[in-house]
């Protein structure tokens, strides 16, 4: 069965093993695993299974849950890794009769698919939960929630700020530009900022705008902080919080 | 502007029938495209099925504004968007209660990706991996996001594009119609420009063909109908693993003199039914 290894100055304390029930951890002695820390909360957090996946959560705790040294709300366990409360760890083994939590972060060894199926919803549910308990992961290491967003800096523009929520954002003096120019003999078509799957990219239209003083070459990803110049219009693109 | 398109479907090298299903719906500039899944010949039906449901529920509501909307479209989008989503959302109840009624047919779906253009106004409604591209000024764009497994784990940092193309996960679909009783169907909105031209597929298509390829393709062949089947041949030479269904909308100036190019706003005077001839 797999098992949560109470870890202090490199001893182990206490070893519990993981089974249908959540294992719980914090200050107070009601519980899995008491940890007499005052920097650990009463109930500081908890550790179990959701489907074949294993999942810790932080209670809401006033100093943190760790894994591998980042701060989660929620996060996929792996055998191997280590949880951090306070000055204690808990070392995380699921190495024996663990049923093998998928992986969307590592790449399986998966069966050959060839015919299209869809996940039932179990799967998919778990499978999605998954990805968002990483996408937490990955977002709190990162910061927070970020909405790309184009802010006019200078000339005219029917708004002084557009967040980005199309796949593809035109900026031109069409009546259906997201980004609208104003004023004379402005192209209908300027440029383009497209999403695709690995980010945003800005192209040219009738127009070849410049990155950061640079006239673009192609398509070019965009960065936090780019500033675009197109038309007599200078903007800066972001990702705000 | 003028919209000329023309479309093509092929089984490929491989398959043994065609589960793809498209329409393209001239006289409403609507073009519907779908890609069935599911044992026997169910995954035919299931793209037969929402290829017909969409097409019906736009064509009825031409005429009658009044006609019921279903699976509560966003409230920002234009009426035909709206339109088209509800016609998505109808097309997904089709299928899940056909396939309740004949439970042979249990676990069958569809991938659905419609376009409806109104003037220079794209609605595009989407659920599944097939894809909408847009052709314009020399770069191929994605207007779609596949609701496959891979796709969400490239947008989520897990793995990276060209690992997606190696997975073989690629065919798990995250969304698909007919597989639950609700849907959510992705939407969207886009201005249309001369010259644009506007690519609807199926994943045969995509895993065979390069973006390059395809933007190329549709560079050098100005024929929408032959450029559909010039991809659909260089997805059958690369090896045709699954159905190929392409349908090609290419949008073009109506000449109107030299003169137009001096008027502010010239190049956007548009008409679906333009008779004058190209650029």
């Amino acid at each position: 069965m797999p098992k949560l290894s109470l870890m202090f100055e490199g001893r182990t304390v206490k070893e519990v093993p993981i089974g249908s029930r959540p294992v719980t951890i914090g200050r107070s002695p009601d519980n899995d695993i008491p940890v007499d820390n005052l920097a650990v909360s009463n109930h500081h957090a908890r550790v179990y299974y959701e489907g074949s996946r294993l999942v810790v959560e932080d209670l809401d705790s006033l100093n943190g849950t760790f894994v591998n040294d980042l701060r989660i709300e929620r996060a996929t366990l792996h055998d191997g890794d280590s949880i951090h409360v306070g000055k204690h760890s808990i070392k995380v083994d699921a190495s024996h009769d663990a049923p093998m939590p998928y992986d969307m972060g590592r790449k399986a060894a998966a069966p050959s698919i060839n015919e299209t199926m869809v996940l039932d919803t179990k799967v998919r549910r778990d499978m999605l939960q998954q990805a968002a308990a990483m996408g937490e992961r990955t977002q709190f290491a990162s910061g927070r929630f970020k909405v790309p967003t184009v802010i006019v800096l200078s000339g005219k523009t029917a708004s002084q700020e557009y967040v980005l929520t199309n796949k593809l954002t035109t900026i031109g003096k069409s009546s259906m530009a997201t980004v609208r120019l104003t004023g004379w003999f402005k192209p209908q078509m300027a440029a383009q900022i497209s999403q695709r799957d690995d980010g945003y990219y800005i192209g040219p239209g009738d127009k070849t705008p410049t990155v950061n003083g640079t006239p673009i070459p192609g398509p070019t990803r965009l960065n936090d902080g780019d500033i675009i110049e197109v038309s007599g219009v200078r903007m800066n693109f972001i990702f705000r919080e | 502007m003028r919209i000329v398109c023309g479309g093509a479907t092929d089984v490929g090298q491989v398959r043994s029938n065609n589960e793809d299903c498209f329409r393209l719906v001239e006289s409403l500039n609507l073009f519907v495209l779908s890609d069935g899944m599911g044992g026997e010949a169910h995954g035919e039906i299931a793209s037969a099925l929402a290829v017909e449901t969409v097409v019906k529920h736009c064509i009825e509501a031409e005429s009658n504004a009044a006609a019921p909307t279903y699976g509560n479209p966003p409230p920002n989008l234009n009426a035909s968007t709206k339109r088209l989503v509800s016609a998505v959302y109808l097309a997904n109840k089709n299928i899940f209660n056909s396939a309740e009624a004949h439970p042979e047919q249990s676990g069958m779906g569809a991938t659905l990706t419609a376009l409806w253009i109104h003037d220079n106004a794209l609605s595009i409604a989407h659920v599944g991996d097939s894809r909408a591209y847009l052709l314009r000024t020399g770069m191929l764009e994605q207007l779609t996001s596949d609701h496959s497994l891979v796709a969400e784990q490239v947008r989520r940092g897990i793995i990276t594009a060209s690992e997606a193309e190696q997975s073989e996960m690629q065919s798990v679909l995250l969304r698909a119609l007919g597989t639950q009783s609700e849907v959510e169907v992705d939407s969207e909105e886009q201005a249309l420009f001369p010259h644009d031209v506007l690519l609807l597929c199926s994943d045969g298509l995509t895993r065979m063909v390069t973006d390059p390829e395809i933007a190329g393709t549709l560079q050098a062949e100005t024929n929408p109908q032959k450029a559909a089947e010039r991809l659909i041949a260089i997805a059958n030479e690369n090896g045709g693993a699954d159905n190929i269904s392409v349908i090609v909308i290419r949008l073009e100036d109506e000449s109107k003199g030299w003169l137009s190019w001096l008027l502010p706003g010239g190049r956007k005077h548009a008409s679906s039914n333009g008779s004058a001839g190209g650029h």
